[in-house]
Parts: C-alpha cells; structure tokens; sequence
C-alpha cells in the first residue's frame, strides 16, 4: 500500500490528462447526480459520488456498438481494426469492479467476446472504497460493498491523503510514470483503510432480512407463483429502467443500418433488455415471454437463479440503479427478495442454501460475427411460402454441420436470420435451407435468385447426436416446418440406413398444399425400410388428398412401435409438442426416448444476446435438440 | 426505375414536410433513389402517377376522406408522416370538447360555414402501411422509414417506451427534476431528444403498443401531480389514442 497527498493525486490525474495517448475517464457531476465522463481536469473528478447513472460498463460494452460492415452483394468485413487508445477509468466502487469481473466471466465462456475483451484488456480500473452511498444500496449485504482484487489501483479517502492498494503490475506501472510523491503506508493507514471499509456496511440503508446465499432455492420454490409474481409486477411500465442501467446486464439486439446509396452499411449491437415486449419474440409473432409478470419474473431468476446455477455466483451487485430509476418502485430486489423470503417462511416452507453448482467454464477461442461470404446455386419453391435454397460457401469450404444444428443467414441490407439445415451433413459440396416468408429477412431472402449472394455464419446449436441413436427405432414426428430440421436426421439416417433400426415418419400439415419436399416424400412410399404416414388438418374442396386427415397425434394410434427400443424426434410449431409428447408417454415410450427441436429468438446463436433463453438454457447454445427427460422440468420450454 | 413519392398535407402546420424539405445534403442522396412527383411544400409540379404517398396531418372533414381514398388508390404504398397523421395528434385535443363551441371559438360568427368533425389519424380512414411518429419528425429516420421500403424491410419502429434511450442517453429522469414526463408510455426511436435538452417527453410518438397507463397515472400522482394535471398529459397527445379504447 502507497501514500500519496490529495496535491499529488490531482496531479497524478493531470499528468494522465496530458497524455493524449490515453483516454482517462472519471466520475464527474451531471445536475445533482453523477457519470462517468471523459475527465478534462483532476478538478472534476468527484470521488466522493454516491452511484453513478450508468455503470462504467458501458466503456466495454458501449449502448451502439458496430460489429460487422458490409458492402451490398459483394462482402461483410469485421470492424477496422481501430487503435483501441487505452482507457484510464478513475473511480470506480466496488460493486461497479465485481460486476466487470461477472461481465467477464459472462462475455467469455463457451465463446469470447472479442470486441468487450479488446476494450477491457487495455482498460487500467482505478477503484475507490466508498466514501457516500446511495440510498438504495444494498452492496454490503452482497459482498461487493469492498472488494479485493479486480482493479489495478484502489483509493481510499484518508482526508488529506490517499491510499493506494496496488492491485496489478499495470497499475504499479501507472503509479511509477505519472505519480509523485509516493511514500510507502505506515500501519496506521493500513488500519484506517480497514476502518474505512468497515464503515461502508453503517451507511447501508437498505435492509435484506436473510442472507443472500438463501435466493436461489427461493427463487426455486417460488417460480410457480404465478399471484406472487402477478401482485409485483402490476405496475411494471416495461420500460426496461431496471434492466438497462444493471451493471450485469448484458442483453444485446443486433441490426442492420444501409447508408443512403444503399450499397454500405454496418450490424450494429444496442443494449437491449428481457422486461422489454418484444424481447422473446419470433418472426412468425409468437412472442414466449408475452406477459409482464413472465418477463419481471425472468429478470430476478436471471440474476437470482440462471446466472447462479451457470456460474456460481448471484449476477447482482446490490448497486441499487434499479431500485432508484424504477418510477412505479417495484424494482427494489431487496423489497422483492424480502417479501418473498416472508411469504415462503409463512406458507411453512424450510429454505436452505442449496448445494453450490457444479461449474465447468469453458473457452474456446473468440466470437466471430463476421458472416462467410456464400451463394445461392438453387432455388426451388415448395409451397406459396416456403423455398428450398441450395447454398455453398464462397470460400470453397466445408460448413461441416451435425444435423439438427442452424445457421445464421444474412440477406443484405436487411439483417440476420437463424434457419435451421436441412440437409445431411453427408452432402458436404452445398447445404439447403427450407425458408419460410415470414419476417424481412426471409422475405428478402425469397427474392433473391440463384448466384446471388448471401452470409452466413456457423453452424451453431448441439444437433442431434446421430451416432447414440444407430441401431435404434426411430420415430420421426414433423408438423409444418419442422420437417426441416428433422431432415437433415431423417436423410442422414436414409444416408446409412443399416446402422438404424426401423424408422418411421410422421407428418402433419395444415392442408395438403402446405406439404415440403412432397417428391422426395412421395418415394418413401416405395421403400419397405421406411414407414411414412402424412396426415393434413382439414382438405380444402378444391384440393385432393386421400390420406389421413387429423392433426399430428391422430397419426400416432396408426404405428407399431417397441417404446423400448423406439427414440422419437420431434419438431413441429410450439403447440405441437406436449400433445405428441403426451401420446407417446401414453404408449410408455420413456423420456429419455424423446428428442425435441426447439426454436427460438437465436439472434446472436453464441449465447451471448440473451433472446432465446428458456429459463436458465439458451436454445442457441445448448439446444436447439433437447432431450425430453431434461427438459421437462424446465417450465418455459413447452 | 426509380420510385415515384409525392407527398400530401390534411390538418397540420407542415413541419413534417419541412422537415423533409430541410434534409440538406442528405436530399441529393435521397433524390437518387427516388423521383419527388408532388410536394406542395417545395414544387410547383404535380402528378397522380406514384408509388408512395407521404401524407401529413389529420382527417378533420368528411371530404378529407374521399381526397384519403384517392390517395390510398393511386398510392402502393402510404405513409403516415408525423404525429397528425399517425396518431391524431394535437388536433384531436379538439375532441374532447363541444364541436360548436370549438368552431365558435376559431371561426366567430362564420363558423357555420365551416365543415370539419372529429379528428383523426388517417388510419381511421385508410389502410397506413407505414409510420413516421414525431412532432415534428426526425429526419434520420424519416430517411431509415424510406430506406426500409426501398429495400422491402420492416421498418425498424421501437415497440418499447422512450424510458430505453433516456437510459442509454444516461439523462436523469425528468421525474427526478420534479417534473412530469410521458415517456414510460410513449413509443421510443425520437433518441429521446427533448429530454436530452433538459425538457420532458410530451408523447408527441403516441403510446407504446400495449401502455400500463393505471401505473403511468398513478406514478405522476405519486410524484405530486393531480389527476386533471395527469389527464391533461395524457390528452395533448395521446387523446384519439385514449378515446378508441
């Protein structure tokens, strides 16, 4: 630990200043709050803030942020490598220096974020132990009102003097080029620092009335509560306050701006937030968080439990920004976690801590958003709104995918899509996708033509796991689109077929005309190694059809299948699910013998944007196939 | 062939054309991509022959409509400009009161020779297929509406309330200042401009799809205001909105 005066300090700060090659940002005064701003002068930093507006998040995780340009029909290129000036971050509390450690935890597993980590690696956090403290903070009660590591320098105010503990070789570095006067401390600043920080809990105002490592079973116990969720979120104005000034909030939405020649443009990442209407919803408008008590909910079990159960910690910091910018003042997580904690204990329920989870954090090379160049080589229409595009790369590679997985497809000029694959990874010159009309990008997407080009990024999701299922039955059930998924399965397994069992296919449309890949279809019926049965929901008068007519289920009384040695792999629209899942339970086929495709909002397909969440699984990453026995227990998958 | 707009001006003070009219050199681009066939506000020529009609201001007569109808027929594509013709705007603050006394109070003794009814947003009278909210309207995305339609994309119009970019803008809550702001109800994508300057929102962008308005209400009750002064808040703006439902 190092001394140094408040003359030295300011200019320690000044002499940063005056070097142009950093960029030193502080917390000055907005009106009668504060924010962190670009500094011009020691004389405006106010270490002595309570909480600022915004987080110092936002200086590696900006509100806009452009992730890929790209130039109509000819190309995308990733972000010009711009000189990342070093950033110099000066008053920083602790909550606000735990949250980063949480970003950074968030932004790199599975996959790292290469634009946050570019920002954050070349950032230097100075820290300051709190000297005033908001209202609304609650940091003592989560172990984030001091901290111990995660900064490179941290202040605390001495009255005419700082102390400096030293919390990295960078901010040693810092200290021995600009700072003068250091002295080394003497032990009785050590012990007024630990004073100091003692007297950080005495100014808490806030009042949780259990302690924090009992939220996550109680969030658990308490999910079903629909009147408890109901009652606190009446007023919720969904106006995302809460969500977009969290320091640990990380939701993004990404869009496409074309400049006026409409020949170049930029994908551009905004902040984004899960209390927000249209967060979950898809672009044939089914929207799986509709509700605000479903949407509120999510907030607090994403802090509370998801986060938790991925990563060992609780995601918030007790900061108090939500609690203060939330008009109708239903916000506050200690109010909330209070009232909860007091209900559960007079309903008679025992909360315990639950057992720490149990954590594997992987990493395995950076995010690239940059789509792959490609063209589309046919194009043949099914029905009035779907297409089969056959698409290969530009590149000349492989895209190497597992079936089940999707890609992300760009059209130009209107945006990104997730489209699943239809097509078996057997076939490796090409791919084929079965688009939809449905939103721009689909509907962009039908207009082009063979030769033109589009991007894609990918493949992304688990698929199906093809080598556990050979030499098993297997029952195939589409209904609508979902064949298309269940094809790239459905050939693959054609593809080799002795390594399978018997297989069967059901497959249900609304009316005849809506049927996909009717010709290839139509061949099955002359194989004897594969039992098909479509069925149509009604037939209009001026359409024939001599099959079956009932939806998907009534399908199912017509096969012979052993529920032991069976596996069913589903995919159809949301409804269909857990009314096939129910007959095939009623004909005792296991749960660990259904497989489901799911969709979502997978916007950025690295789960990372947070749209496609279904509780604590993002279908993007850990789906889109899931195994029936773990999902059940999921209460927003079906 | 380049597209064919003209632009067409009901009840309003035409500052969404001037807006238009004030694009700078942005106007040279846009001139590129489409041919400007009508523009009262800045043009002498005229022509019926056009794909998109831009059409300003409120329905406020019965022969409005039939002028709305031809509109709609010549057009493939309308667009309701500005907060008139999107969402009624000022003009329907009229609505609240005695059509006689309304057309007494501006036309005197004449006002018998003057036809007019109740306001309302061109959407009442004719299918809109696009819409660009503001009093007056931003031009960035005035332009971003009409990139969108060249390209055949959904224009990109925010469902969530003007609270998300006062929060990324990191103003401080005008509530906070002590005084009065719809911007918890009202539809985002002005960037919150005016209170950016210090100010509040007025509403000017209409509500959000689906409003918690009882909430709205009761958070500026709550904050010292009293129920005529949140009604009157509600009604500059939000008045055909609130009388639909």
């Amino acid at each position: 630990m190092r001394i140094i005066s408040k003359e030295n300090f300011t200019d320690f700060v000044n002499s940063l200043i005056n070097d142009s090659s950093l960029n030193v940002i502080g917390v000055k005064a907005k009106g009668d709050k504060f924010a962190f701003g670009p500094l011009e002068s020691a004389s405006e930093l106010r270490l002595d803030y309570d909480v600022t507006l915004l987080p110092p998040k936002k200086y590696f995780f900006p509100q806009r942020e452009t992730l890929v340009t790209y130039n109509v029909g000819k190309g995308f290129s990733g972000k010009s490598p711009s000189e990342v000036k070093p950033s110099v971050i000066i008053g920083v509390h602790p909550y606000d220096i735990i949250a980063l450690l949480h970003m950074d935890e968030i932004f790199s597993e599975t996959k790292s974020d290469p634009f946050y980590f570019e920002k954050r690696k070349s950032s230097i956090i100075i820290g300051v132990n709190m000297q005033k403290m908001s209202k609304w903070c609650f940091a003592s009660y989560m172990g984030s009102d001091t901290v111990e590591y995660g900064y490179d320098l941290m202040l605390t105010d001495l009255g005419n003097r700082y102390a400096i503990n030293i919390g990295s070789e960078k901010g040693e570095q810092l200290l021995d080029k600009y700072a003068k006067g250091l002295s080394n401390a003497l032990a009785r600043d050590a012990q007024l620092v630990g004073q100091k920080k003692r007297e950080v809990m005495a100014m808490t105002q806030q009042k949780l009335d259990f302690s924090p490592e009992l939220i996550p079973e109680m969030l658990a116990k308490s999910y079903g509560e629909s009147s408890f969720w109901e009652r606190h979120s009446e007023k919720c104005l969904a106006c995302g306050s809460c969500v977009l000034v969290c320091p640990t909030c990380y939701c993004f939405d990404v869009k496409d701006n074309t400049d006026l020649t409409l020949e170049l443009g930029e994908r551009v990442r905004t902040w984004d937030g899960c209390l927000l209407e249209d967060f979950a919803k898809i672009a044939s408008g089914e929207n799986f968080r509709a509700t605000r008590p479903t949407r509120y909910r999510h907030r607090y079990f994403k802090k509370g439990k998801y986060l938790y159960d991925r990563f060992g910690f609780i995601s918030c910091v007790g900061c108090g920004r939500c609690s203060s910018n939330c008009l109708p003042n239903i916000a506050n997580p200690v109010s909330l976690f209070n009232d909860m904690y007091h209900e559960t204990l007079n309903s008679g329920v025992q909360v315990t801590a639950a057992p720490a989870p149990d954590i594997t954090i992987r990493t395995e090379g950076n995010i690239d958003y940059v789509p792959r160049l490609a063209t589309i080589i046919k194009k043949q229409t099914m029905t009035a709104n779907e297409t089969l595009f056959e698409i290969k790369l530009d590149d000349g590679s492989v895209l190497g995918h597992k079936p089940g997985q999707f890609v992300e497809v760009s059209v130009f000029g209107i945006g990104e899509a997730p489209i699943s694959i239809s097509s078996p990874p057997t076939k490796k010159d090409s791919f084929e996708l079965c688009v939809r009309k449905l939103g721009s990008v689909t509907t962009n997407l039908h207009k082009l033509n063979v030769g033109d080009k589009v991007g894609i990024r990918g493949p992304f999701g688990n698929g199906f796991d093809a080598e556990a299922l050979k030499g098993k039955d297997l029952l195939f059930v589409a209904g609508g689109l979902g064949l298309a998924p269940l094809r790239s399965l459905f050939n693959y397994v054609l593809d080799n077929r002795k390594e399978y069992g018997q297989i069967s296919l059901l497959y249900g449309c609304k009316e005849p005309r809506e049927l996909l890949f009717t010709d290839e279809l139509l061949a099955l019926a002359n194989r004897n190694d594969v039992d098909y049965k479509p069925t149509v929901n009604w037939c209009p008068e001026n359409e024939t059809w001599s099959g079956n007519v009932g939806v998907i289920t009534t399908l199912i009384p017509l096969v012979d299948f052993d529920p032991e040695k069976t596996y069913a792999v589903i995919c159809g629209p949301p409804i269909m699910y857990k009314f096939v899942i129910a007959d095939l339970k009623s004909r005792n086929v296991p749960d660990d013998h259904i497989i489901l495709s799911l969709e979502r909002r997978m916007k950025c397909g690295v789960g990372k944007c947070g749209h496609c969440q279904i509780n604590h699984v993002y279908v993007c990453k850990d789906g889109p196939v899931f195994n029936y026995s773990k999902i059940k227990g999921i209460p927003e998958a079906l | 062939m380049k597209p064919k707009v003209a632009f067409f001006d009901f009840a309003g003070c035409e500052g969404d054309e001037l807006q238009i009219a004030n694009l700078e050199e942005d106007i040279l681009a846009l001139l590129d991509l489409v041919e400007v066939v009508s523009f009262r506000e800045v043009m002498k020529e005229h022509s019926d022959n056009y794909d998109i009609a831009f059409v300003e201001g409120s329905c406020t007569r019965l022969q409005d409509e039939d002028r709305l109808k031809q509109i709609r027929k010549n057009a493939k594509t309308v667009v309701a400009i500005g907060s008139c013709a999107a969402i009624g705007g000022i003009n329907s603050l009229r609505n609240y009161r005695e059509l006689d006394d309304v057309k007494r109070a501006v036309y005197g003794d004449s006002a018998k020779l003057f036809d007019t009814y109740t306001a309302r947003p061109i959407d009442a009278v004719i299918t809109v297929d696009a819409y660009v909210y503001g009093c007056p309207i931003n031009k960035e995305e005035f332009l971003s509406v009409v990139k969108s339609l060249l390209l055949g994309k959904k224009p990109d119009i925010p469902t969530y309330p003007v609270c998300v970019e006062c929060k990324k803008n990191e103003n401080i809550c005008a509530f906070e200042r002590g005084q009065f702001c719809v911007g918890p109800v009202t539809r985002a994508g002005c960037d919150s401009c005016c209170v950016n300057e210090g100010t509040i929102c007025w509403g000017c962008r209409g509500l959000v799809d689906n409003p918690n308005e009882n909430s709205e209400k009761e958070v500026l009750i709550k904050n010292g205001f009293t129920v005529d002064d949140a009604i009157s808040k509600f009604r500059l703006y939000f008045g055909w909105q609130e009388r639909r439902k």
